[in-house]
């Protein structure tokens, strides 16, 4: 995949505030690049800038044919922006016919009326919207509103489709089925996504790759089981909803393999940190496997006494959670429930790999290691 | 009692009779108030949108004097228009004072801010990520703020209906720069508001009611159908028509 749209050293601020400092963004071409990060983080002002809508304060574009912002012209900037669409959190319907809604973008461009007449038809075709053609945008659920942006936009053929929580304001059931659209529309018509969002679950099964912005800086870039699994710092880990993420210092490390001091426990996990680095150690919850009390003994490096203090519905899953000197929280499905008879209160064993905790520095003061 | 009463159903004569007189005035009234209400259309509604959605260097102040504008007593603007268009004032050189200019003149001033103001307030209610949202789609500065505007038409027929209901009815302002006057023995500048009072004045109840009973009707009459353009009923059965017949013809193109 080529580099379809580059940002450089984008800062952007309003009224003396930064709200934006991204050092370095690579889209490729074709990719669906989910930007996650909590509201007020800078997300949809970096989609306001690349969407031409803003100016950043400092920084530069590249954008897919060659063009520089800081050396585009006024008509170049448009070319530049007729290539692109963009969806918004809300779905913003004009108050006309779903129809007219679909023609809008074209009209603007000068498409011809029978030209945009067929265009529109095949995009309502395509999103099973012809039934709703000639009603009135104003009066469609939520769902449909949405379904009639993702439309609008999709229209125009974009090389770059930007969204921006398109999903937040819609129920369950609908975001599933809408993310199913957006999906299959994107890939089928071969457009460069860039999606946004604060709920990072929104985006696992669509995004080809996971970007991070937390305070306006992008912390992460990568594909999402990589973010997910390595996190490269604790904020990005406690964004992502890191269950178990630990505060600890390296003893000692042996080629790779760290010894690590958790609230009085000693740990092992893979990692290149010196000994006395400050760490957070973060161990993934589906990797946490419980043994009964007297569990035997299997490969794993890292086995705890523990003793059960909450049980919770997850869905498919259970989460327990577990105090072994900190608390700990393992993912168990059902079957393994009734067969260990986990209940509050039982005492386990809770076993995991080295590879099933991802170890990260930690800006903090190194604290005694305690002997 | 009796004097009200012969004063209705001389009034009915006159205006079923079509006399020359009371058509000639109406005529005249309605001419100074379309145009008056076109020109403040003209320049209000962008003043109004450029209040609204761009920040400039003045804008609170123009927004002061709008809101201002929008409580103005008629006799007052007709006091500064008079000092205006005076021989020695500053626009005397037009030569306008009496003459139907200077009372369209007038009527601006009064409608100007009326549309002005009402457009703003529209325009700041409405979501701003609708222009933006038209802006994403391809949409320039201007193409956006009309597709705004679109958005907003209700109110901006109240702004249209608030202008052209302020000054139908106000007689302060045309009085004192029109003079009220007749030509040859035809209204000159007079208009149904200004021809009312005089009348009253004279004594002629039936004239005056006459005239009261048109600018009434025709206030109404007016307000109506900018009330069912306003709500799309008057135009949404003719644009029904007109798009079954335009998706009928592509339909038979098609085949």
């Amino acid at each position: 995949m080529s580099v379809f749209l580059t940002l450089e050293r984008i800062e952007h601020s309003y009224e003396g505030r930064k709200v934006l400092d991204v050092d370095s963004l690579e889209v490729m071409e074709g990719e669906i690049l989910a930007v996650v990060g909590p509201n007020g983080s800078g997300k949809s002002t970096l989609l306001h800038i690349v969407n031409l809508l803003e100016r950043p304060t400092n920084g530069d574009i590249v954008f897919w044919n060659g063009g520089r912002l800081s050396q585009m012209s006024r008509v170049e900037r448009r070319e530049t922006s007729l290539q692109m669409a963009m969806i918004f959190q809300e779905p913003l319907m004009f108050k006309r016919s779903v129809r007219a809604n679909l023609s809008y973008g074209l009209k603007v461009r000068g498409v011809g009326a029978e030209e945009r007449y067929s265009k529109v038809d095949e995009m309502l075709d395509r999103l099973c919207l012809l039934d709703l053609a000639d009603r009135d945008a104003k009066t469609l659920s939520g769902g449909e509103a949405q379904k009639v942006t993702l439309g609008r936009a999709m229209v125009l053929e974009p090389r770059l489709l930007l969204m921006d929580e398109p999903l937040a304001s819609l129920d369950v059931p609908t975001r599933k089925i809408l993310r199913k659209d957006i999906s299959n529309l994107v890939r089928e018509m071969g457009v460069t996504a860039i999606y946004v969002t604060h709920d990072y679950h929104e985006v696992l099964e669509v995004a080809d790759r996971l970007a991070v912005l937390l305070e306006g800086k992008l912390l992460q870039v990568g594909e999402p089981s990589r973010v997910f699994g390595e996190p490269v710092s604790d904020k990005v880990a406690a964004f992502l909803g890191a269950e178990n993420l630990l505060e600890g210092v390296v003893l000692e490390n042996l080629e790779g393999m760290v010894r690590i001091e958790v609230e009085g426990a000693l740990l092992e996990a893979l990692s290149e940190l010196p000994p006395g680095s400050a760490v957070k150690a973060m161990i993934h919850p589906e990797e946490v496997v419980l043994l009964p009390d007297s569990g035997e003994v299997g490969s794993a490096r890292n086995r705890l006494q523990a003793r059960v203090t909450g049980i919770h519905e997850l869905g498919a899953l259970m989460k327990v959670e577990l105090e072994c000197g900190f608390p700990l929280v393992a993912y168990i499905t059902r079957a393994s429930r009734e067969e260990l008879d986990i209940e509050r209160g039982r005492r386990v064993t809770a076993v995991f790999k080295a590879t099933a905790m991802h170890v990260m520095p930690f800006s903090r003061a190194v604290r005694p290691s305690g002997d | 009692m009796g004097e009200i009463w012969d004063g209705f159903v001389e009034a009915f004569k006159l205006i079923i009779h079509l006399d020359p007189y009371v058509m000639k005035i109406t005529l005249f009234t309605l001419y100074v108030c379309a145009i008056a209400t076109a020109v403040g259309m003209i320049f209000g509604i962008p003043l109004g949108s450029a209040l609204a959605l761009y920040r400039f260097r003045g804008r609170k102040l123009l927004i002061t004097l709008v809101n201002a504008g929008m409580g103005l007593p008629p006799v007052v603007v007709g006091l500064f228009v008079y000092l205006f268009l005076k021989r020695r004032g500053p626009l005397g050189f037009l030569d306008w004072l009496y003459s139907p200019m200077a009372v369209i003149l007038a009527e601006v001033v009064l409608a100007l801010p009326l549309i002005a103001g009402i457009t703003m307030a529209a325009l700041q209610n409405e979501d701003p990520k609708i222009r933006l949202q038209a802006k994403s789609l391809g949409a320039g500065e201007i193409k956006s703020t009309l597709t705004l505007l679109r958005e907003t038409r209700l109110s901006l027929m109240a702004a249209v209906i608030a202008g052209f209901g302020g000054i139908i009815s106000e007689v302060g302002a045309a009085m004192m720069v029109g003079g009220n006057l007749l030509r040859n023995g035809e209204p000159y500048t007079r208009t149904l508001t200004t021809a009312t009072v005089l009348e009253v004045s004279r004594g002629n109840s039936e004239m005056a009611i006459a005239l009261g009973i048109i600018l009434l009707g025709i206030t109404i009459l007016l307000v109506w159908v900018m009330t069912l353009i306003q709500q799309g009923s008057i135009l949404s059965q003719p644009m029904k028509v007109a798009k079954s017949i335009l998706s009928r013809c592509r339909k038979e193109a098609d085949s």
